[in-house]
């Protein structure tokens, strides 16, 4: 890793794995140009934001912490930053461990936004969803199927001879998959979008 | 420096969980065998048999401060080496719902009040002393094997009745008479070993992919291991068995009676079947004169010739199987072809699909008689195997015979030689054991709930480990009647509060798997022990106490009947000096190991029809064995996995070959049956156009008391819902997840329809898990049963879909 300077964390999470090589396979857009995604000298940590939402600069800037999201998510997914995100705590986050985003067609929260840093227009996809076989039930000689079966978004995983795949270009990153995940230590991890589109 | 650059790590890494994957127990992690106690550490290793299915897969419990805080795969366990099931990584997590039983509870004006245990075993004893022809116990497959023989011996020895019966009359009662009336005596000749030999395996009706999962991955795992296994899925529902299946074979409810005669059809007219090992070991049979189901029940039937067998399935033919079943001519064919070769080894498997079955036995019977037919027998791979759905259905109720018309060791009530042996085991005198039959599981809760001075004579019951109130069939009428009769008393033993415990009018707060010893017996002969490891609850306490308890209340009211000839009290038990031990008083239950004192009296059972168990000991050393388990010159003790085959079973006598030692005919040879097709009792019409199909599903264990206060499982699965094909849904303008009513002509309940789900019925077919007791869909099903096992048929009945406004 030392022999890497030019790699940064932020790279590794988003696929790239050595300088000047292109980004990952899926699209991942090009890095926001806006610096004031950087606080000081350190990244802000990327934060699972409800559907819908602007680049995190933006919102930051934009979200009014009304709260308005928070009342009217109808299953209780959207909650309070905690102070473990800095700049962030405090702004409407969702946590797909304890309440997932259950991808509401009629998107409440979006309805409610006062400031518009939920928008109906962008796309919905809060992050990416992964199974960890080494944990899954289905990947370890058991059988299981129940992220598939759950899962709010048609396509977004699928069943090959018993092992759930998640397809990242459909997955929303709405952590259904990972609320449900019956393994003996969970086997979804769910990430945020570092950068929204 | 070495350095690693970060992507070559991530590939290695990548390559060594693959590697893992792919290797023989598909562990992505490989975990070192566990020894019972790591130095240095409070936490304990122990090992004992998972508390849910028939499988009997092995779990390491860790104990730290009195809980279990850990479970982890037995890498010592033959049956499962290590892998769990999803319900088996969580099973420490049953002990540990908020409502657990902790206090007995007596209703008193309609409410639960608390009560002492004196109190409560007092209640029972004075209401069986007023009328012990009117008390029946009803217990379950979840009875440890010395539970379910405390309670069978108090019944039949104590009482002098036979009215004790348990809910593997629900589960496996088919499954034993079609056993019975083929071999002559219970249970499976085969064993999961069977399972790594086979070149084909047929699910006969059969989700084992959710209900049977480690034994699937067992069977599929060969897969990965670049063996070849034909998988061939007859079934009603797609299911996840399905997805993994070479062949998958649609068939009409009732429609698998038709498909074995075929196979048989096929056999004889290709004359492919086995000539010399029929005409060596088989005899054929057929039923009386009177195939009507009403009649008195025979299972003896009359003799016939291959010739008359041959014609009789004559009119199978693989065109008339395909409009009898739906299954296509060629299919059939197929299944003949791969019956008609002797190099293959064929391992049919069932469960509930056979045994919830208004013609469960004469479906179990054919199958039989296929593999008898084709001399797919005895030989590794080759087997006609039965699985079951409790932890001890085979060795509580099957074996220790808790069952309205069993003793233990597989003796009849009816045989009155084996009703005297058992009186020369127990001590007791001459004709004590009643020859008259019991009640079984569905006639025992219609008696219940029929006023007393209408026939119903059944006036206490004593429910343990096990949830009547939602598993009969037809809840209405067999069980919710007993509400408005005043003279009807319902006891129930439980851990938590289930839909039984809602109609009790009194709780007692029982221990539950690890928090006592036990034994249980799986769905292939295996016998397992394991001992109490942390405390019960609050003031609940083992069912075997409560059994002898009682017993003990009644021996000091002076009931007779509690003493043998000899005048000693039927559960006394001596310590090692020969003094006796006040087992009765809970503070010295634990003062001596009353499992190793009842299972020493019962094994005296076991060796009548060769069904031979090992001291206790060998169990408490072992991970099971599997019976007859025989000892040898050296003094060590040799486990059967083939039964009547020459080549490991020590009974069959040298050079036979095979030898059904307990054969129905006297004459070492087993019985291959005709029975017929004919349709079931009920069928969808116009008014109920649907089939109902009930089941199980992978998270959750029966009706879910203990797996729905799991928070992983329940969140998994959380409620019950309505299967439904898109066909039909679409018909009648229904989309997923609306709400319908299920409706048949006994009850209704409401519940969303999933399309293209976990499972796909076939076009005019639903199905309902029973799993959720917020739903309870015995509400709607049909409470006939079959003639000879008095099993009742979960899987077929008539019914409406109407979509909710």
């Amino acid at each position: 890793m030392a022999d890497s300077p030019n790699l940064s964390r932020r790279d590794l999470l988003r696929g790239k794995f050595r300088a000047g090589e292109p980004t990952a396979p899926q699209q991942t857009p090009a890095p926001d140009p806006q610096p004031s995604a950087r606080i000081g000298r350190r990244f802000a940590l990327p934060i699972h934001r409800p559907p819908g939402a602007v680049p995190e600069a933006a919102f930051l800037s934009g979200c009014t912490r009304c709260n308005k999201c928070i009342e009217v998510c109808p299953v209780g997914a959207i909650v309070h930053a905690p102070e473990r995100f800095r700049e962030a705590a405090g702004t409407p986050m969702i946590d797909p461990y304890s309440a997932a985003c259950v991808m509401c067609t009629d998107t409440p929260c979006i309805a409610a936004c006062e400031p518009s840093v939920l928008q109906a227009q962008r796309p919905k996809k809060m992050g990416v969803a992964w199974v960890q076989h080494m944990a899954c039930l289905a990947y370890t000689g058991s059988f299981c199927t129940v992220c598939s079966e759950r899962c709010p978004v048609e396509g977004a995983i699928e069943v090959k001879l018993g092992k759930p795949r998640i397809r990242e270009d459909i997955c929303t990153g709405c952590g259904v998959c990972a609320s449900v995940c019956p393994a003996p230590s969970n086997a979804i991890i769910v990430m945020p979008l570092a950068d929204r589109p | 420096m070495l350095t690693v650059d970060r992507r070559e790590f991530i590939r290695a890494s990548a390559m060594a969980a693959a590697t893992l994957a792919a290797s023989r127990t598909s562990r992505a992690v490989s975990l070192p065998i566990l020894e019972e106690q790591p130095e240095g550490s409070p936490l304990k290793w122990q090992k004992a048999p998972c508390r849910f299915c028939g499988t009997g897969c092995h779990v390491m419990v860790g104990t730290e401060n009195g809980k279990v805080v850990a479970i982890q795969g037995d890498q010592k366990a033959e049956v499962n080496k290590g892998l769990l099931c999803v319900k088996g990584y969580h099973v420490g997590l049953a002990l540990y719902g908020k409502d657990r039983l902790t206090r007995p509870l007596l209703r008193k004006n309609g409410v639960l009040t608390p009560i002492s245990w004196d109190e409560a075993i007092k209640t029972i004893a004075a209401r069986i002393a007023a009328n012990p022809k009117g008390f029946s116990f009803y217990g379950s497959g979840q009875w440890t094997i010395p539970e379910g023989y405390a309670a069978n011996k108090f019944v039949k020895a104590g009482l002098g009745t036979n009215l004790v019966d348990a809910n593997p009359r629900l589960c496996m009662a088919s499954a034993v008479t079609g056993f019975l009336s083929t071999f002559g005596v219970d249970e499976p000749p085969g064993v999961y070993d069977d399972l790594d030999k086979c070149d084909v395996a047929i699910m006969w009706g059969n989700n084992m992919a959710e209900m049977h999962p480690v034994l699937f991955s067992r069977l599929v795992d060969r897969r990965t291991r670049g063996e070849k296994i034909t998988i061939i899925d007859m079934t009603t529902r797609r299911t996840r068995t399905s997805d993994l299946a070479d062949h998958v074979l649609f068939f009409k409810p009732h429609g698998d009676l038709a498909i074995a005669n075929g196979i048989a059809h096929l056999l004889i007219k290709n004359g492919n079947f086995d000539r010399d090992f029929v005409a060596k070991h088989c005899n054929f049979r057929q039923l009386g004169t009177s195939e009507d189901p009403k009649a008195a029940p025979d299972m003896l039937g009359v003799p016939m010739t291959l010739d008359e067998f041959a014609k009789a399935v004559e009119p199978y033919t693989p065109e008339k199987v395909q409009e009898l079943s739906g299954v296509p001519a060629e299919k059939i064919r197929m299944l003949g072809d791969l019956f008609g070769r002797r190099e293959l080894r064929v391992n049919s498997l069932w469960c509930m699909g056979f045994n919830q079955h208004t013609r469960g036995t004469a479906i179990n019977c054919i199958v039989h008689g296929i593999h008898l037919l084709s001399g797919h027998f005895g030989k590794p791979g080759d087997a006609a195997t039965s699985l079951t759905g409790q932890p001890s259905a085979c060795g509580t109720a099957r074996e220790a015979g808790t069952l309205c018309h069993m003793l233990p060791g597989g003796l009849a009530i009816a045989n009155p030689e084996h009703r005297k042996h058992a009186e020369e085991v127990w001590n007791l005198a001459d004709g004590r054991i009643s020859p008259k039959i019991g009640y079984h599981a569905v006639e025992l809760f219609k008696r219940f709930n029929t006023p007393t001075d209408q026939g119903g004579d059944i006036t206490t019951v004593w429910v343990q480990v096990t949830n009547p109130g939602q598993t009969i069939p037809n809840l209405q009428r067999n069980f919710l009647k007993k509400k408005g009769l005043a003279d009807k008393f319902l006891i129930v033993s439980d851990v938590y509060p289930t839909a039984t415990t809602e109609l009790a009018d009194l709780i007692l707060p029982s221990a539950m798997w690890v928090e006592k010893n036990g034994m249980f017996g799986n769905s292939e002969r295996r016998t397992q022990q394991w001992f109490k490891m942390i405390d019960p609850p609050g003031e609940a306490r083992d069912d075997a106490w409560q059994t002898i308890a009682v017993s003990h209340a009644l021996l000091e009211m002076g009931e007779a009947g509690m003493k043998d000839k000899s005048g000693k009290w039927l559960f006394h038990t001596a310590d090692a000096n020969g003094k006796e031990v006040p087992i009765w008083d809970w503070n010295h239950y634990y003062d001596v190991n009353v499992d190793e004192r009842l299972f020493n009296e019962y094994r005296a059972f076991s060796r009548f029809k060769h069904k031979d168990l090992a001291p206790y000991q060998e169990y408490v050393k072992s991970r099971g064995l599997r019976w007859p388990v025989i000892q040898q010159a050296d003094g060590t003790w040799r486990e059967t996995r083939w039964r009547f085959a020459e080549s490991d079973d020590p009974y069959v006598a040298k050079g036979a070959g095979f030898q059904f030692y307990h054969s129905v005919t006297k004459d070492d040879k087993a019985l291959i049956w005709f029975r017929p097709h004919e349709h079931p009792p009920e069928m969808p019409d116009d008014q109920f156009p649907f089939w109902l199909c009930t089941g199980r599903v992978l998270e959750h264990w029966h009706t879910g008391t203990m797996t729905r206060r799991i928070p992983q499982l329940h969140r998994a699965m959380p409620k019950a819902y309505v299967e439904m094909n898109r066909a039909d849904a679409t018909s009648l303008g229904i989309r997923n997840g609306d709400l319908v009513t299920v409706k048949s002509r006994r009850g209704e309940i409401d519940l969303p329809v999933w399309i293209g789900g976990r499972g796909d019925p076939q076009p005019g077919s639903v199905f309902v898990p029973f799993f959720d007791e917020t739903k309870l869909i015995n509400l709607v099903t049909l409470d006939e049963y079959d003639p000879y096992s008095k099993q009742p048929d979960y899987k077929k009945c008539a019914v409406a879909i109407i979509r909710k406004a």
